[in-house]
């Protein structure tokens, strides 16, 4: 019977299909993540020199990744965080570095971008150029493909947090929410930030229920399961008692 | 024919667990020495390492525990061969699956396996199903045994008896519970809610798996029933331990055998509620946890250890202080691992104190805590019953020397091993660190000094391993 029952449990474990959970942004914003940003040396549009842990150390940073010729996602995400930081009230605790990674870009290219989004004289935000673009991106894990037929990179629209430590604090794939932009600029600014799952069909068991609209907690059905293996213990400890003293009787009977 | 069976799975037990042992000590040298960066493996080997150290040493010592209380329960009630022959497979295969996921899958996600950590796949995809079987394999195996045990004591005591309650109010009640029962029962129960903890928790880690996106689950309620289950089957395997005591301490100290009393019918039946809320100090940092709570795994984890503690602490005290006592190898064991157990559990207790926690929170004090009430504490209760257990049908004389000589091993090289933690966790020192940088170099140090510490009393068991097995294999092996 023994062998019967290892040889099912062997087929079980090995036999059936095996996949993995596929990536998704949530995890690829999870990448390098709290690893210090590779210091790589730049060259600003009004042609300072510095470095980029050197003006993290000054004031944390909200870097953007972009190129002078993109024709594509560029231009929104500069518009959505530009957008995003006119609205705010209290500014001056963090600048915005928009990098180029694309070594084609020189100073003028920044430069008539910057002019180009009204950008180049406002305070908080800077241009530049790297030169160890390669390293830089390796330590941020942002992977831009050149695509030589559009002879233009494919890449994701990314905003990256960085602390006055050098530390990634952030990553931001995509054109977010202004709930998500701040909840980076509180990361880079070393805030704590409580975050609550929102209600939805696929997370059946939330032990806590988060209401937006009151701003309140409810109990949940996961509140439940915690309580359930001593539920069932208890119930099968008088089940089993009350199994076994029914057969005594039946034998002391016989 | 029967007991000549049960003799002979619990010398197989003990061989098993032995083996075991001595393999994970070595991984858990290994990584002192990479923290030490006496050697160098890469964070993943840590990491993989760190999850078999963890699970298979719970795993061990908590069949060993088992196997001592099956083979002592025998003396009062018939108990099921089968059950106990069926957890031994099922280990054997569930630890054989585990290794497969880290030793070839590179499985790495810790031995608490942290909710969303398994499924944010970082080795082999197949490796997070495996795991997950391996540790359903594992629970199966050790419920079915659990709940053949409750239903034997079930059988011969009633629900008063087998809880001695009859002791609460009556000082010479008709029928005497012996405290072997009452203690077995009680850990029987905890047990059992763990067990179930952990089949909940496994369902529930399937089917987001398998659901593949459709159903996700609550990170909150995942961390409280990850800790429902190893919190508490970390401890109950103490108390397995602590049955056996009852049993066996006075009897191979020549002494009058221990009996229940009110006191420790109260003690125990209390430390059943306190031990099944006291996980709920592993989520003091989980801001969305409610307070309430919170505070209950504090109280939870003062009262915990008073009952359980306070009245076998009482109850050793009284049978050695001024008493005439036939000192031997099992005793000491006992002895010195009773010590052990309270020093740790003080250690657990301070760091179960909300604003101590914020401070020792994920340092070298919590692995230092936790080492010294199982590698000064369970494991030396366990080791008694071994060597109690294979004296019983042993043909040559005991050599004391060596025995002196292990026991000397173990204390120095535990206390040495478990010094560099507690330093550490005073330091801040971070726990489960694969490598510890420039700013923690106090860390690196302490790593070299607990692996050499390590080394030594992984020796010691060495000497015990060789002697012990050596009986075991001769009970395995002989005809009767």
């Amino acid at each position: 019977m023994f062998r019967h029952l290892v040889l099912a449990l062997l087929i079980l474990a090995y036999g059936h299909p095996l996949r993995a959970t596929g990536t998704d942004n949530a995890w690829r914003e999870e990448l390098n993540v709290y690893q210090k940003i590779y210091d790589a040396p730049l060259q600003l549009i009004h042609g300072q020199q510095s470095s980029i842990r050197k003006l993290a150390n000054e004031k944390p940073l909200i870097i953007a990744l972009v190129f002078t010729r993109c024709t594509g996602v560029c231009s929104p995400l500069l518009l959505r965080l530009k957008d995003y930081l006119t609205l705010q009230p209290a500014r001056g605790k963090f600048r915005v570095l928009v990098l180029s990674f694309d070594p084609r870009d020189g100073q003028q290219d920044l430069q008539h971008m910057a002019a180009l989004f009204h950008l180049n004289n406002r305070p908080g935000w800077l241009f530049g150029i790297n030169s160890e673009i390669a390293a830089t991106n390796q330590s941020i894990g942002f992977a831009p493909r050149w695509d030589s037929s559009r002879a233009q990179f494919d890449h994701e629209a990314l905003l990256v947090g960085v602390n006055n430590q050098g530390f990634i604090t952030r990553k931001l794939i995509g054109l977010r929410s202004d709930h998500d932009l701040r909840f980076l600029v509180a990361s880079i600014e070393n805030t704590f930030t409580p975050t609550y799952r929102m209600p939805g069909k696929d997370a059946m068991f939330s032990c806590f229920n988060y209401d937006p609209l009151t701003g309140k907690n409810k109990p949940g059905l996961g509140l439940l399961f915690i309580a359930l293996p001593a539920l069932l213990s208890f119930s099968l400890l008088v089940g089993i008692r009350l199994a076994v003293r029914r057969k005594n009787v039946e034998q002391n009977i016989v | 024919m029967e007991a000549s069976r049960l003799k002979k799975i619990t010398a197989l037990w003990i061989v098993i667990v032995l083996v075991l042992f001595v393999v994970s000590i070595s991984l858990g040298i290994i990584m002192r020495l990479n923290q030490g960066e006496v050697l160098h493996l890469s964070p993943i080997t840590f990491y993989s390492d760190m999850t078999v150290h963890g699970l298979t040493m719970i795993g061990i010592w908590f069949v060993a525990g088992m196997a001592a209380v099956n083979y002592v329960m025998e003396r009062y009630v018939p108990t099921g061969k089968g059950a106990n022959v069926f957890a031994l497979i099922c280990t054997v295969i569930g630890v054989l699956m585990l290794w497969a996921s880290a030793f070839i899958g590179h499985f790495h996600a810790g031995w608490t396996f942290l909710y969303p950590l398994p499924f944010r796949i970082a080795w082999a995809a197949w490796a997070t199903p495996l795991f997950l079987f391996s540790l359903s394999v594992l629970t199966l195996g050790w419920l079915v045994w659990t709940l053949s045990m409750m239903t034997a004591l079930l059988r011969k005591y009633s629900f008063t008896q087998v809880f001695a309650w009859q002791h609460f109010r009556n000082k010479n009640p008709e029928k005497e519970t012996p405290p072997f029962v009452l203690i077995s029962m009680i850990t029987l129960v905890g047990i059992l809610t763990c067990l179930i903890a952990a089949v909940v928790l496994l369902v529930l880690l399937f089917a987001e798996f398998y659901s593949h996106g459709t159903f996700v689950n609550d990170a909150l309620l995942m961390k409280n029933l990850t800790y429902f289950f190893g919190h508490t089957i970390a401890n109950e395997m103490l108390y397995l331990g602590l049955a056996v005591i009852y049993e066996l301490f006075a009897e191979v100290s020549g002494r009058p055998k221990w009996k229940t009393t009110w006191y420790v019918a109260i003690a125990w039946n209390l430390s059943l509620v306190f031990i099944l809320t006291a996980f709920f100090h592993h989520l003091y940092m989980d801001f969305v946890q409610p307070e309430g709570l919170q505070i209950v795994g504090q109280l939870a984890s003062y009262l915990a250890s008073l009952p359980a503690a306070g009245v076998t602490v009482f109850s050793i005290f009284i049978a050695v202080y001024r008493n005439k006592l036939n000192w031997n190898l099992t005793n000491m064991l006992f002895f010195i691992g009773v010590a052990g157990w309270v020093v740790g559990g003080l250690g657990a207790v301070i760091d179960a104190t909300i604003s101590n926690n914020f401070v020792l929170h994920n340092t070298l004090w919590v692995p230092g805590h936790f080492h010294t009430y199982n590698a000064l504490g369970n494991v030396l209760f366990s080791l008694g019953f071994f060597q109690w257990f294979s004296l019983q049908y042993a043909k040559n004389p005991v050599n004391s020397r060596s025995s002196g000589l292990m026991l000397t091993l173990l204390v120095l090289g535990g206390i040495g091993f478990l010094a560099a933690f507690y330093f550490g966790g005073a330091d801040s020192i971070p726990r489960r660190y694969s490598n510890y940088p420039d700013e923690l170099a106090a860390g690196k140090t302490l790593a070299i000094i607990g692996g050499a510490f390590a080394s030594i009393y992984l020796l010691g068991i060495l000497i015990f391993f060789v002697k012990v097995s050596k009986r075991c294999f001769g009970i395995l092996f002989s005809r009767s």
